[in-house]
């Protein structure tokens, strides 16, 4: 056979949270997003990957699911992959099921289903160095004699941990001819009668011991799932989180500053006055520099949700927030997509996918763009180092205290908006959340490490592409045409960008916004921290003499007044400037209707709530 | 003549603009389209043997990521669809 030309096929298939993707990403040198709970993967994914003698494996990452017999839209994907049914993927030709050993009798079940399929199959009894230290016993041979298919231990966090695993597929036995096809599903009472027998009596003759309790684990569940002190806990979390954001991010930021200032003020000096140091001094430098200093607090607040997700503690909180969101009409499932869209509004929406009910999962697509995602970081970061003095509140700093009501702003008008769906939408109905609780675990140095070296890539590749491209573009359009002879006011006022900004402030006047910012929400709807660079580069434009590069927040300090920032805070609150997310619920409704829908919500809600805090800290001030 | 030149300034920021111009249109253009866009570039470049390395290393990724949807600030951006909900 000649897999160089027609790589092997394999499929990772099992339950969620067994760890096929940390499997997946050792199989294929990927490095795709692990966590410590259920329903991290949502869709198919593929890597490749080269034996040493030449030969290709193609392996997809499934969604995990329970069993072959679908409720929800990612586990339909499993089990249509599986079946062949995708018109683009033919059935795999191995199929490596991955079974968490801790808690074998989970996993097998839906081993016990895909062997039933008559595909090949090797089993992973994955996690083995935390089921030995809990005294799991199993007999691998004997559990793959009965079974009847290789059974090979995995520890897919370590490195060398897939090994068995590498070389038994690598060793290729059970390679089946290509024209195989699954044999169809059978389903009833009786059937899954046969196969609980099944299962019994394999994990007996396997000779399974269940995990040694942890006394520790069971203690710190009763405080974290208390109905007040688990709370008490949740709140404290996310207090130290947002104070962590402000206080830790101060001297990285103003290095930040201060290579930015003094590279701005070596390029000015090194280059003859002309329209190219303009461009570099106002347009990069002044316009994607301003958002590079925000890289600090984005490292911060996602060391603290990586280690959350990898700790364990994320489906507890869910599990103590699902009475509240019951009650406002959102499903329990509903939680893991909106933690999700804090990172970004898109992996939470397609996430919305392990939701079966359609209302819920439209209600949850719906208020997705409210909770606050990284980008909005930047903005907030901004406008409170410039408006909110960073005095001690009690034990808190005042900037930190800001930060967390505008993340809280965001949870609380979501679920006042779900609540409204639920009064005009009907046909919902309150799926109650079944949640597998994951083993406590300290959060693992190198997947922190890897997670914020990608939030890293990521954030850079934004300042030095899109921020940077739409920043050049924004000089432009804010140094052309150039002044008319005689004109006294600043350069800005007679270009393009000017003008364009001139006839935008009728519209936001009413809720304290000026021209400069008008001009920075245009370009901002390509995704909400340009807004940030656009600021920058207008307000560089908008200078007198050469001083061109200074920081962004002494200016606005000095010339906006507080109700205005106050009033942008909340915009940026509501505001759905991010037309990648627009895009993606077209793709996941299948219907222009509902991104037009959200697109107009948010934006009279945005427009509202910036009158009105406008109107109220203008008359309090 | 450097830089001193206005000329060559004048020269020099029309050409950054216009990349920053069309790098910017590229990014923001519709996924369906730009994914278009690459399919009509390989199939021209398909027949040019001289393109045959440049079309496997550079333009079949693109492809590829260009498959999926996403922005460039979230880790789905390199996932690949694989239905449509109805």
């Amino acid at each position: 056979m000649d897999a160089t030309v027609t790589p092997l096929r394999i499929a990772l298939v099992g339950v969620p949270n067994c760890g096929k993707t940390a499997l997946f990403n050792r199989l294929t040198g990927s490095r795709q997003k692990v966590a410590n709970y259920p329903g991290v993967t949502v869709e198919r994914r593929e890597g490749e990957r080269i034996t040493p003698d030449g030969r290709g494996m193609r392996v997809l990452d499934l969604p995990g699911t329970y069993s072959l017999n679908p409720t929800t839209l990612d586990e339909a994907i499993t089990r249509d992959v599986l079946l062949g049914r995708l018109a683009d993927t033919p059935a795999p030709e191995l199929v490596v099921c991955v079974v968490d050993a801790v808690h074998l009798p989970i996993g097998m079940r839906l081993a016990l289903e895909v062997k039933r399929l008559g595909l090949p199959m090797v089993l992973a009894l994955n996690r083995m160095d935390v089921a030995r230290r809990r005294s799991v016993h199993i007999d691998a041979a004997k559990l793959s004699a009965g079974l009847g298919v290789p059974v090979v231990a995995t520890i897919a966090v370590k490195r060398g941990g897939a090994d068995a695993l590498v070389e038994a597929i690598e060793a290729g036995r059970w390679i089946t001819p290509r024209a195989f096809t699954p044999a169809p599903q059978e389903h009833g009472a009786e059937d899954a009668e046969q196969m609980q027998r099944d299962l019994r009596g394999l994990l007996a003759a396997a000779g399974y011991s269940p995990p040694r309790e942890n006394p520790w684990s069971g203690r710190i569940d009763a405080l974290l799932l208390h109905p007040v002190a688990g709370l008490a806990v949740l709140l404290a979390v996310l207090f130290v989180m947002f104070q962590a954001v402000f206080s830790w991010a101060v001297a990285p930021m103003d290095w930040i500053k201060g290579a930015m200032s003094a590279l701005g003020e070596f390029t000015a000096a090194h280059l003859p006055a002309g329209p190219l140091a303009s461009l570099l001094v106002n347009g990069v430098i002044g316009g994607a520099g301003s958002v590079l200093v925000f890289l600090p607090q984005i490292v911060i607040l996602f060391f603290f949700i990586l280690a959350l997700e990898d700790s364990g503690y994320l489906p507890r909180a869910a599990y103590l927030l699902d009475r509240l969101m019951g009650s406002v009409g959102l499903s329990g499932r509903a939680f893991i997509p909106l933690l999700s869209s804090h990172a970004c509004a898109i992996p939470g929406i397609m996430a919305t996918r392990t939701i079966p009910n359609w209302r819920d999962r439209l209600t949850t697509i719906m208020i997705a763009p409210l909770m606050t995602c990284s980008a909005r970081l930047p903005v907030y970061g901004l406008l409170i180092a410039a408006l909110i003095p960073a005095r001690p509140v009690g034990p808190f700093n005042l900037q930190g205290l800001v930060l967390f009501i505008l993340y809280a702003a965001g949870i609380v008008s979501g679920l006042l908006v779900a609540w409204v769906m639920k009064q005009f939408v009907r046909g919902g109905q309150y799926s109650p959340l079944m949640l597998e609780l994951p083993d406590f675990q300290w959060p693992n140095a190198g997947n922190l490490v890897l997670g914020l070296w990608e939030r890293v890539k990521i954030f850079m590749s934004r300042v030095g592409g899109i921020i940077l491209a739409l920043m050049i573009v924004l000089w432009f359009l804010s140094s052309y045409p150039e002044p008319p002879p005689g004109a006294t006011g600043p350069a800005i006022q007679y270009s393009l960008a000017g003008r364009i900004g001139a006839l935008l402030e009728y519209v936001f006047a009413p809720i304290g916004f000026n021209w400069q910012i008008a001009i920075a929400l245009v370009p901002g709807l390509a995704a909400r921290e340009v807004a940030v660079a656009a600021l920058g580069t207008v307000y560089a434009m908008s200078a007198a003499g050469d001083d061109l590069s200074a920081a962004l927040e002494p200016v606005i300090s000095s010339t906006w007044s507080l109700a205005t920032g106050v009033s942008l805070l909340a915009w940026y609150v509501f505001a759905p400037q991010c037309l990648s997310t627009l895009a993606v619920v077209k793709r996941e409704t299948n219907s222009w209707r509902y991104p037009l829908i959200m697109a107009g919500y948010l934006f009279a809600l945005a427009y509202l709530a910036s009158f009105i805090t406008f109107r109220v800290v203008r008359a309090w001030a | 003549m450097g830089l001193d030149s206005a000329v060559i300034q004048d020269f020099a920021v029309a050409l950054i603009v216009l990349a920053a111009l069309g790098f910017s249109v590229w990014k923001l253009m519709p996924a369906r389209r730009r994914l278009r866009l690459l399919l009509a570039l390989d199939g021209w470049s398909a027949r040019h043997p001289a393109l045959a390395r440049w079309r496997e290393r550079s333009l079949k990724p693109r492809i590829a990521r260009a498959a999926g949807v996403g922005c460039g600030g979230c880790a789905a951006n390199d996932v690949r669809t694989s239905h449509r909900p109805r």
